[in-house]
């Protein structure tokens, strides 16, 4: 049984919720905090699908480029399109306004789900990346 | 200061005379349909004082050279000899067209065949291109070439092996031929991990690409074993040789065991930088391969040069006419200015920057505990975040270039410095007393360092907004309609 | 000749502070070492340099040119060179630390602006090699902006360009295609054509969009767009060409200055470096490189291209000349060149050459000499120091004229062609 407004993480920094049986995807305030002031990001098209771990939009910094991947299999409904003239809501408001994608998962399992980070397990996990860089 | 579109209308005076139609009032254009004919140039008309002023004062807004120690590492920002800038502009050279008959363009095509002696005499190579443009350019060539060469064997190999202190061109170079990269990371003595090399290094491997010595400065310590492997697998060693002011007359990469090289012109080989080029990036092979050079090449008949356009196995050409035929003047003097004695240039590039290490090696930390060759990296991690960046805008507080910073990739806040042979002592001296002082600086007083620098034309800029809110060019009235300040823009994939 | 500072006594307290008795002990793990001594030439001086070098140039022969296919011979004013050489300029390299590099930035911000006024783009960057490899990178722009493989190119394409362009896109996996369909990525026109022939190419970007496909226009004589309406007005999204004309020698054939402007949908496929104006923490106009994050040194694999390095020194150059030329001055020298070209054409017609433009051209234009006699006219034109064209089949000539030629100039090429009818 997926549980509605449950958040997510994945290793490489996305979060994801699920909301009216669509996933809401964005990234985490440690990745927008890495990145530093977002410039602008490249979004995927409407309908297309990606599976799990696939590249599907591009944020650029002022001194980074970086992949955003799909948590999921599924399709793209929608996208935040409002981050094309305004990237700096993804800094300012990670979990919000700076939401990325919509996406209708093919086939999401509770488990798949389930198997993502939660928020406790996300919090360790990216202790433990702060002490390896030290 | 403004730019060249503020100024007030003058008369340029560059109007030449025309034939006695124009005088007569005929429209010259008359031959012409109108709806071929533009409506309007908004370009700017200004007088050539005015020219003269407006350049001559923002070039006193740069820094180069030939003003002060320039220290930017994987560049080697070398003395350009002025010598090299006479020859370049003599009549014969300059203003030789390139589709002229060969009888005319004899001393061209010996000039061209005489580097490419000497450029095969410093590297073992066997033959060399002189077209490439740049070094990313000649990199893309030999990509091209193990391209061509494997398509002709008929053997499937799509991967490019490279170290993870590459330089970012070396998988730029790769994606443009549809290669996919394989990054092998470095051991702790700053060497390619060769374990991990022979993991990953299967018969889908096309090409190994290294920079010898490496972006970190160090030479690869296992090259011949490295080359071994690639060879018994198949694969072409290729040398990215941005880094050949190491090696000159002390080891060629042909004998270290690669098969192919490039030669960035405007770093080793003394030609000027220009602000950002031109440059030009010679490509040399071993014999092998001398077939999948692009066309035409210059072969020498007795007394004569004349050139081969056939195109052999090569893709092709990859660019308009012979080369960056000024660049390669250049360098050709640079070359027989030195003659036998050239491996004094390199000598001397690794003796300054291995004194340079040392002088620094105490207040910055040195991530590999080894001899370097021409360069260094130090990481300023221990000042903190962002301490790169600040240490290196607060050195042009103290009249100095900074070096290279957050390169290599793989140096948390890297400052990658190399001196080159042409700095004196003295210079030297100098440069690690600064570096020293904001070492100094960032501990007792960091929000100096933090707000630096404070005595140029301009004070720290907002890169942000400059991505955020684009401004790309001068808008004139002509196109009232579009908005000075743009807002952000994007494309949809 | 040596450019090495270092005195001995400095050398050996180098040494010391470093913790070795001599250079050797620091190049000792070099290995393989290069035990022989390099058999380059005995070391020359300035003097020896100097002679030899001119001695080398005098072997060249510099013809009066009728002649461009790609490089064109304009005059240069000679304060462009004068700017060029100062050290501030020629010296430095690219200004990734801005405060210390206003100059290149605002002359860089200069140029991208007169490539888009003389255009009609919206964006340009800071400069690509030269001519052809930018038409080749600006399909790498349209293949990743559309995600689609094949080429369309209009004829009349310069010859070498069309070679490059091939090898491009083999090595891209890229294929040249004689439809304009859906999966075509880019439609390429230059303009005025290899012949010299002008058109108006609105049904061409007409076609071109149609299907989706991106419209590259090539400009390889720019000072054409003196008079000739900017691409930008018949729906190019991309225009690129060779700079050369403006304000730099032919030299051989480099280095040249390839230029690169596309509209704003573009912007984050462009290649290459892009100055922006900002402002620093006092609010004062400054300049820095901008969208970093689309260059190989950000974007490695992901990237569009690979170039670093352009040609900002001839970017600089060809910003002085239009500076000092400006707008009559430009308008000025393409009145001229097309003027003589067009009188060059009309004393050919009235020799038995025969004209061969379709269409209207600006300075350079084809003609077939009376049959049999190109070759010889070549050889009569070349024996009296004239280059006069490039001879193409068929007795065909390509010939090109600029403000260089003279109406003298044009007097000797006739009475010189006309001495070598064969009859």
């Amino acid at each position: 049984m997926l549980m509605i407004e449950d958040i997510r993480f994945t290793k490489e920094h996305e979060w994801i919720i699920i909301k009216d049986g669509l996933a809401v995807i964005g990234i985490s305030d440690f990745a927008q905090r890495e990145l530093g002031d977002i410039v602008s990001i490249e979004l995927p098209r409407v309908g297309s699908r990606f599976g799990y771990m696939q590249a599907m939009a591009i944020i650029d910094s002022v001194k980074t480029s970086s992949d955003i991947y799909s948590p999921l299999d599924g399709e793209v409904v929608e996208i935040n399109e409002e981050l094309l003239e305004h990237p700096e809501w993804i800094n300012q408001s990670p979990y919000e306004s700076g939401w990325i994608v919509k996406m209708k998962p093919s086939n999401m399992q509770a488990e798949e789900f389930n198997s993502l980070m939660t928020t406790e397990q996300y919090n360790k996990f990216i202790g433990e990346m702060k002490k390896e860089k030290e | 200061m403004k730019t060249i579109f503020e100024y007030e209308e003058h008369t340029t005076g560059h109007v030449y005379d025309i034939d006695d139609k124009e005088k007569k009032g005929e429209d010259i254009l008359t031959g012409l349909p109108k709806d071929l004919i533009r409506k309007e140039l908004p370009l700017p008309n200004v007088s050539e004082v005015t020219v003269v002023r407006h350049y001559t004062n923002i070039s006193r807004m740069n820094f180069g050279v030939d003003i002060g120690f320039y220290p930017l590492g994987s560049c080697t920002m070398k003395y350009n000899p002025k010598i090299n800038e006479d020859v370049a502009r003599l009549d014969g050279f300059k203003d030789l067209h390139p589709l002229s008959p060969e009888s005319c363009i004899q001393g061209s095509l010996q000039l061209m065949w005489e580097f490419e002696q000497d450029l095969k005499k410093i590297t073992g190579m066997d033959a060399f291109s002189l077209q490439p443009a740049a070094g990313a350019q000649g990199e893309l060539l030999g990509i091209m070439i193990a391209k061509a060469f494997y398509k002709q064997k008929n053997e499937k190999r799509t991967k490019i092996i490279i170290p993870d202190s590459a330089h970012g061109t070396n998988p730029a170079s790769a994606g443009m031929c549809k290669f996919e990269t394989i990054t092998i990371p470095s051991d702790s003595r700053g060497n390619m991990d060769i374990y991990k090399f022979k993991e990953l290094l299967k018969h889908d491997v096309a090409l190994v690409m290294l920079t010898n010595p490496n972006t970190l400065g160090l030479f690869e310590e296992k090259i011949l074993e490295i080359s071994d492997l690639a060879h018994s697998n198949g694969s072409f060693m290729y040398c990215d040789g941005a880094n050949m002011n190491a090696l000159l007359g002390i080891s060629r990469p042909s004998d270290q065991g690669f098969d192919m090289i490039h030669l960035n012109l405007h770093k080793t080989f003394s030609t000027p930088h220009g602000g950002g080029g031109p440059g030009a990036g010679t490509v040399g092979v071993k014999s092998f391969l001398e077939d999948y050079l692009p066309p035409p090449r210059v072969i020498k008949q007795d007394d004569k040069f004349t050139l081969d356009h056939s195109k052999r196995k090569s893709m092709g050409r990859i660019r308009y006419s012979y080369g960056n035929f000024g660049m390669l003047v250049r360098a050709y003097c640079y070359i027989k200015s030195w003659g036998t004695d050239i491996r004094r240039v390199s000598e001397h590039a690794i003796l300054n920057a291995n004194y340079l290490l040392s002088l620094l090696k105490d207040d910055y930390e040195l991530p590999y505990n080894r001899i370097c060759a021409h360069e260094f990296v130090l990481s300023s991690k221990k000042f903190g975040d962002k301490s790169a960046l600040n240490i290196a805008k607060r050195l042009m507080d103290y009249g100095f270039h900074p070096p290279t910073i957050y390169f290599p990739l793989i140096v948390r806040e890297a400052l990658m410095i190399e001196p080159t042979e042409t700095e004196s002592k003295e210079a030297l001296d100098r440069f690690s007393v600064a570096l020293r002082s904001i070492a100094r600086e960032i501990k007792e007083n960091p929000n100096i360092v933090k707000g630096a620098p404070y005595t140029k034309s301009i004070g720290r800029l907002d890169e942000v907004a400059a991505a955020r809110k684009p401004n790309l060019r001068w808008i004139t009235s002509s196109r009232p309609d579009e908005k000075k300040d743009r807002g952000g823009l994007a494309i949809i994939r | 000749m040596d450019y090495i500072p270092t005195i001995k006594n400095d050398r050996e307290e180098m040494l010391k502070q470093i913790g070795v008795r001599s250079i050797n002990d620091l190049i000792v793990d070099f290995k393989p070492h290069f035990n022989e001594k390099l058999d380059l030439s005995k070391p020359m001086s300035e003097l020896e340099l100097v002679e030899h070098m001119t001695s080398l140039s005098q072997k060249n022969k510099i013809l009066k040119y009728f002649i461009g296919g790609g490089s064109y011979n304009h005059y240069i004013p000679s304060a462009v060179n004068h700017l060029l050489m100062r050290g501030e300029f020629l010296t430095g390299y690219t200004p990734y630390q801005a405060e210390m590099n206003q100059g290149t930035l605002h002359a860089m911000y200069e140029f991208q602006s007169f490539i888009c006024l003389l255009t009609g783009m919206d964006v340009a960057n800071a400069s690509m090699y030269e001519g052809s490899s930018a038409l080749a990178e600006a399909v790498l722009v349209s293949s990743s902006y559309n995600g689609r493989n094949c080429v369309f190119v209009k004829d009349g394409l310069n010859p070498q360009y069309m070679e490059v362009l091939k090898t491009y896109c083999e090595a891209a996996d890229l294929k040249l295609s004689n439809e304009i369909d859906e999966n075509t990525t880019c439609v390429i026109a230059q303009n005025p054509d290899f012949y010299g022939n002008i058109e108006d190419l609105q049904y061409i970007s007409e076609q071109a969009h149609r299907t989706g496909a991106i419209f590259i226009t090539c400009i390889v004589e720019p000072t054409s767009l003196a008079i000739l309406q900017p691409p930008g007005n018949y729906g190019a999204d991309i225009v690129v060409g060779e700079g050369q004309s403006f304000g730099i020698p032919v030299n051989f054939g480099g280095p040249y200055l390839g230029f690169m402007g596309v509209r704003d949908f573009l912007l984050k496929k462009i290649p290459g470096r892009i100055c922006g104006m900002t402002t620093d923490s006092n609010g004062n106009k400054g300049f820095v490189l901008t969208f970093q994050a689309r260059e190989q040194h950000i974007r490695r694999e992901r990237a569009t291209s690979n170039i670093t390095t352009n040609v900002a020194l001839m970017a600089l150059a060809s910003t002085i000349y239009l500076a000092l030329m400006g707008r009559q001055g430009l308008i000025n020298v393409a009145k001229i060149s097309y003027s003589r070209a067009h009188l060059l054409h009309n004393k050919l017609m009235s020799s038995g050459f025969k004209a061969m433009n379709k269409n209207p051209f600006y300075n350079e234009f084809l003609m077939k000499a009376p049959e049999g006699s190109s070759e010889n006219i070549s050889s009569n034109l070349l024996k009296n120091g004239i280059l006069g064209g490039i001879n193409l089949a068929e007795d065909k000539i390509l010939i090109c004229c600029t403000e260089m030629n003279t109406v003298q100039d044009i007097e000797s090429f006739i009475s010189l062609a006309k001495e070598a009818i064969v009859k």
